[in-house]
């Protein structure tokens, strides 16, 4: 059985403004030591997912309004909140975007650290102190000893970071969410940070999912992928598959956004018009319908379910032999894929249904 | 009133020499001392062509951004020259100033906080018309903002709206109209899409690009990531504590960096490409930048040098402060040993070109990308 399942997981917050359709149906499972990537833009429900799994999403707003997740066995929707605390930290801890902000900036590192690993073992502080000199070290913090003394202000954001990631790593959790750790950081500071969680994840034999919009970073530290979308999962493929054949619009229109530092010259960037969907209105059809040049009359009504890219033979959901699929009626071929868009004779986008024409931005490629 | 400006002949627009841009830290309430300095910018040359993009790249704290905004005149200098059509800015105010702003302007980062929230986007795009009064009659004014708007993907019936109507991408859409609105020729863009969704960054990139060609634009592009500049640049200018530290043809930095800073750098970018990454080596740079109120000696890298390191440590790195050299044809380089990273196994990886040895050569620039 697999370390995490994530079973048609809803979600959604109630604002004043409306509710907001944050995560749509979202199934995926992850093995032990398994590295998953999950990409998408602001919106899609990347960083909603993985705060649902550790139940974490801001209330009173965030609602998981349908769906299971089952972690090492259990039912964590059905725990109560004394028993998420204890797992927090201790089978599963997260690391976020920001470390300033998750850092409690009038305690000292030593203080902060100490209070993670007393609460969830039955050690002295001496001991406890030991072990947090000890997480510094492998984390590469010179003097730890010394800095432990220092309050988080003291820290370059680098460090901040390094120090999250000890914390994290702490209680040897089996899963790790890591929710964009590098995007507040410089380029040469995002590559240390992405060896040191690499390394630690794969000696410690710890699952991690690794919640990012840079395609880059997913490429050289995951290996499988999800690609989100709106609330959905649009795509998901081991990360050789899904960079070697893109199949979704919307994955091959990301591809072809990004410059490469390695591109040939004259490279063009082929963008993806238009803006993502208003998450307030309730999902009808695909949601990339309005945004997508491959799409068919059915897109704007029936919203594709993934489906294996291949037919035939069980679907592999984890692992590296894990079953490329995706959610498209309408799928770009691979000279498509290439070219970033249609290359049928004739092919004309379907213009948007009269009731929902007034209501969205449609992009008319 | 048309937007174009003289086409671009490759003259010098903007020449700046020996820019140093100092931020005095000071100490006591009353009796105020002047304590130390931040070096922001310490003595930085580099000439931009017109219709030329020049990028600068570094990471935070570099000195990119207070560079472009002392080329605006947004902050003095302390030191050196900014020559911008042959005139010396730095020494100009008043009225003069005021003529010469209006040929350059500024995109900003952020187009949440760079956009008044309370004035509609004809007044935001039109406010530039009137400070230099330039609007014309209210019709006048109308027509100018909504070809404005037109120019820049936007349809002009938006402007009675206010920002807070606006998705991140079109507000940086009308930023940029607001840039334009003067018929400026040089325009700074400081990180101008690095807050936008990955999806949006290519229309912003793809009308910056599309604008130039019609407009003959000349950009000083300032970002972090080296991708997006190197896709956008004519010459790339790398900066490391508030040093220019490798000048080069853009395509020639990416195959050929030279300084182990500018090679760090790109080995740190990372590709979406699996098959690319797996063959690639990032050079992990050990502890931080250090701080611009006391950079080190000599060379201002060799704190993290990893050729230095593996040179045995040599003294001339922490004696002598390195100059801008000429290495090859346009390509400037301030490292005393710039020419043993040339080939080096280091530069080969950053690259991710397939083999050793073909980093160099011309044909190498499709190994990498065309997979």
């Amino acid at each position: 059985m697999a370390l995490l399942e994530v079973a048609d997981l809803v979600v959604r917050f109630r604002t004043h403004d409306g509710t907001i359709h944050a995560v749509n149906g979202v199934s995926f499972a992850l093995e032990e030591g398994e590295t998953l990537g999950i990409v998408g833009e602001s919106g899609c429900g990347k960083s909603v997912t993985s705060l649902a799994i550790m139940r974490l999403l801001p209330k009173p707003a965030g609602h998981i309004e349908g769906g299971s997740v089952r972690f090492d066995g259990q039912d964590l929707l059905a725990c109560s909140e004394a028993e998420m605390r204890e797992m927090r930290g201790r089978d599963m801890a997260m690391i976020f975007q920001d470390p300033m902000t998750s850092l409690n900036p009038v305690l000292t590192i030593e203080e902060q650290m100490l209070e993670t690993i007393q609460a969830h073992r039955k050690v002295g502080k001496d001991e406890a102190r030991a072990r947090a000199v000890e997480l510094l070290t492998m984390v590469g913090i010179a003097q730890p000893e010394d800095r432990l003394k220092a309050f988080p202000h003291q820290f370059s954001g680098g460090m901040r970071q390094r120090v999250m990631i000890a914390m994290a790593l702490a209680l040897a959790p089996k899963l790790l969410i890591a929710d964009e750790p590098t995007t507040a950081l410089d380029v040469t500071i995002q590559a240390q940070v992405l060896e040191l969680l690499g390394r630690l994840t794969t000696e410690g034999g710890t699952a991690a999912i690794l919640i990012t919009h840079d395609l880059g970073v997913v490429a050289g530290m995951t290996q499988r992928i999800n690609v989100m979308y709106a609330g959905f999962i649009v795509e998901t493929a081991p990360t050789a598959d899904l960079f070697a054949k893109p199949a979704h619009p919307y994955t091959v229109g990301l591809l072809h956004s990004i410059p490469r530092v390695d591109a040939p010259p004259g490279e063009e960037l082929i963008p993806i018009e238009g803006t993502p969907p208003d998450q307030r209105r309730a999902p009808v059809g695909c949601p990339f319908a309005p945004r997508c040049a491959w799409r068919l009359p059915v897109c704007w009504e029936a919203n594709p379910v993934l489906q294996p890219l291949r037919g035939g033979g069980p679907v592999v959901t984890t692992g590296p032999t894990a079953t490329h699929r995706m959610a498209c009626h309408n799928p770009p071929t691979r000279e498509e894929a290439a070219a970033g868009r249609p290359l049928r004779d004739g092919f004309v986008v379907a213009p948007p249904p009269s009731a929902v024409a007034a209501e969205i931005e449609v992009v008319e490629p | 009133m048309s937007l174009a400006v003289p086409p671009p002949d490759g003259t010098p627009l903007v020449e700046v020499e020996g820019l140093k841009v100092y931020f005095p830290i000071k100490e006591g309430i009353i009796l105020e001392r002047h304590i130390g300095d931040v070096r922001a910018v310490d003595d930085v040359s580099f000439t931009l062509r017109r219709g030329e993009t020049l990028g600068l790249v570094g990471e935070s704290g570099c000195g990119k951004t207070t560079t472009g905004r002392a080329v605006m005149r947004l902050y003095d200098s302390t030191a050196g020259t900014i020559r911008f059509d042959g005139v010396d800015v730095t020494a100009s105010k008043g009225e003069a100033l005021r003529r010469m702003r209006r040929r350059m302007q500024m995109i900003f980062q952020d187009p949440y906080a760079s956009l008044n929230p309370r004035m509609t986007v004809n007044g935001i795009v039109g406010e530039p018309l009137d400070v230099h009064g330039e609007g014309g009659s209210t019709a006048e004014r109308r027509a100018r903002v909504g070809e404005l708007l037109a120019t820049v993907g936007l349809d002009p019936e938006f402007g009675v709206r206010y920002p807070h109507e606006f998705s991140g991408g079109q507000r940086q859409r009308i930023g940029i109209a607001r840039a334009l609105a003067l018929s400026p020729e040089l325009i700074v863009a400081d990180e101008p899409i690095s807050a936008l969704d990955v999806s949006i960054q290519a229309q912003i990139l793809n009308l910056l690009q599309r604008l130039q060609d019609r407009l003959g634009l000349t950009y000083l592009f300032i970002a972090h990531d080296l991708s997006v500049v190197r896709h956008i640049s004519d010459r790339i200018a790398v900066m490391y504590l508030g040093r220019i530290v490798e000048v080069a043809a853009s395509r020639e930095l990416n195959l050929r960096p030279l300084h182990p800073y500018a090679v760090a750098l790109l080995s740190a970018v990372p590709i979406p490409d699996p098959a690319v990454e797996s063959r690639r080596r990032r050079i992990i740079l050990s502890g931080d930048v250090p701080s611009p109120v006391n950079p080190p000696s000599g060379c201002r890298f060799h704190t993290r040098c990893w050729l230095r390191d593996r040179m045995g440590n040599p003294e001339r790195c922490v004696a002598e402060d390195p100059q801008l050299r000429v290495l090859s044809t346009g390509h400037e380089v301030a490292c005393h040993f710039a020419e043993e990273v040339d080939g080096s196994a280091e530069q080969v990886q950053a690259t991710g070109a397939r083999t050793l040895g073909t980093a160099g050569s011309g044909d190498a620039a499709g190994s990498g990308g065309a997979v």
